[in-house]
């Protein structure tokens, strides 16, 4: 009885050094994809949000990730010029300073994407060229429906 | 008062507080959603860590060193800690892909509205705005993107089911005496049989208890017992969430 213990309690540390090597070997962490959903535009609360995003980048490792920032309403003022804000409509804000954009060109160099609502544009009356750095390729035409989108394939949701 | 301290969550998870402190910090995960998000993610990672790091009792091992083993003890051992490994590998290769990987979802019952919710249909898109901000204006753009989308939606001809989940202040949105969208609500709840409004019951309580305030809702909220509970139960469903 004491033997087949032993042989039982040898199977499960076998189980153990197993799974404990899966952990070890996941390491840090595995692969992830997550979006970052900004609404508001409160510039202290953007910066902590690009904040959060370097420390989850330091944390993960960026070829660990595959992380995008979905801008829509009051959010999309993280990308507006200021010397648009005259211009456009219904903003409050215009974050898009030169420590701003430093803070966004570091973001991108190490692959994050950051992605615009059309709705917003259209209905705030805002082009590309009033947005820093922000090509066709980065706008979305819905920015709730790419959040919904990018959660059905995986993503997970994050608002800082 | 403030739970923003990491050590006091610890502590809280470690069941070290006192009895007072627990009670307090329960109360504050019961009213702010990314604090209780925050103490269960945690206890989740005790959990496991509990569980990775578990000790296998080593007396044993004292014992059996005195006895020679037989060649048959030894073919057994490795038999089963090979059976270990293929266990532990199949589990751990094996969970994600059947428990996350399926898009159809049996969700629980079939009325389709408010705690309703029938057998996804295949291309179902579903999204539960879980709105916890008291401001009036935040709340009237959600309702401006909602009608969007729901519009969009129908334009296209896809199925789209949407739930506004108020609650802690965002109960204001549903509350008679304090929304100032009450005529929107209804004229976009009789025209969108897909959209549902529910208020969290456990905010009413506590509005009643806390400040002695009856609260009269209007008529096209529902209600549910709590607004957490039905925000993770809807993500656990395959639901996108987003917080307003």
């Amino acid at each position: 009885m004491k033997r087949l213990f032993s042989l039982i309690m040898a199977g499960i540390v076998g189980l153990m050094v197993w799974s404990g090597a899966a952990l070890a070997v996941e390491g840090g962490y595995s692969k992830q994809k997550v979006v970052y959903h900004v609404n508001g535009d409160d510039p202290k609360q953007q910066t902590g949000a690009l904040r959060n995003i370097q420390n989850h980048i330091n944390a993960v490792g960026k070829e660990n990730l595959d992380l995008r920032v979905v801008m829509h309403g009051h959010g999309v003022s993280l990308v507006l010029l200021p010397e648009a804000l005259g211009k456009v409509k219904g903003f409050r804000h215009a974050n898009a300073d030169q420590q701003m954009q430093a803070r966004i060109d570091g973001l991108k160099d190490q692959g994050v994407q950051f992605k615009v609502c059309n709705n917003t544009l259209v209905g705030r009356k805002t082009t590309v060229d009033d947005l820093y750095m922000v090509d066709q390729a980065d706008i979305v035409p819905s920015g709730v429906a790419e959040l919904a989108h990018l959660q059905s394939q995986g993503f997970t949701y994050i608002k800082p | 008062m403030s739970f923003n301290d990491d050590l006091e969550l610890n502590a809280y998870i470690d069941g070290e507080l006192t009895s007072d402190r627990q009670a307090e910090l329960l109360e504050a995960m019961r009213t702010d959603p990314d604090f209780a998000r925050q103490a269960c993610e945690l206890s989740r990672l005790k959990a496991q860590l509990s569980l990775a790091y578990a000790t296998p009792p080593r007396a044993r091992w004292r014992n059996a060193a005195k006895v020679r083993p037989s060649w048959q003890q030894i073919a057994a051992s490795i038999a089963l800690v090979a059976f270990g490994l293929i266990g532990g590998w199949l589990l751990h290769a094996g969970i994600p892909a059947w428990s996350f990987g399926e898009s159809r979802f049996v969700v629980l019952d079939p009325g389709g509205r408010g705690q309703a919710a029938a057998v996804a249909a295949e291309n179902e898109t579903r999204i539960v705005f879980h709105l916890t901000s008291p401001d009036q204006t935040t709340a009237g753009e959600m309702l401006e993107e909602v009608e969007a989308m729901l519009a969009a939606y129908q334009a296209e001809g896809r199925p789209l089911r949407v739930e506004v989940v108020s609650h802690g202040e965002g109960l204001n949105l549903l509350r008679e005496r304090l929304s100032r969208h009450k005529a929107r609500i209804h004229q976009l709840a009789t025209r969108f049989s897909g959209l549902t409004f529910v208020a969290c019951s456990n905010t009413i309580k506590r509005l009643a208890v806390e400040h002695g305030v009856e609260v009269k809702l209007i008529p096209d909220a529902e209600i549910i017992d709590s607004g957490i509970n039905h925000v993770v139960k809807r993500q656990r469903e395959g639901w996108s969430y987003i917080r307003v």
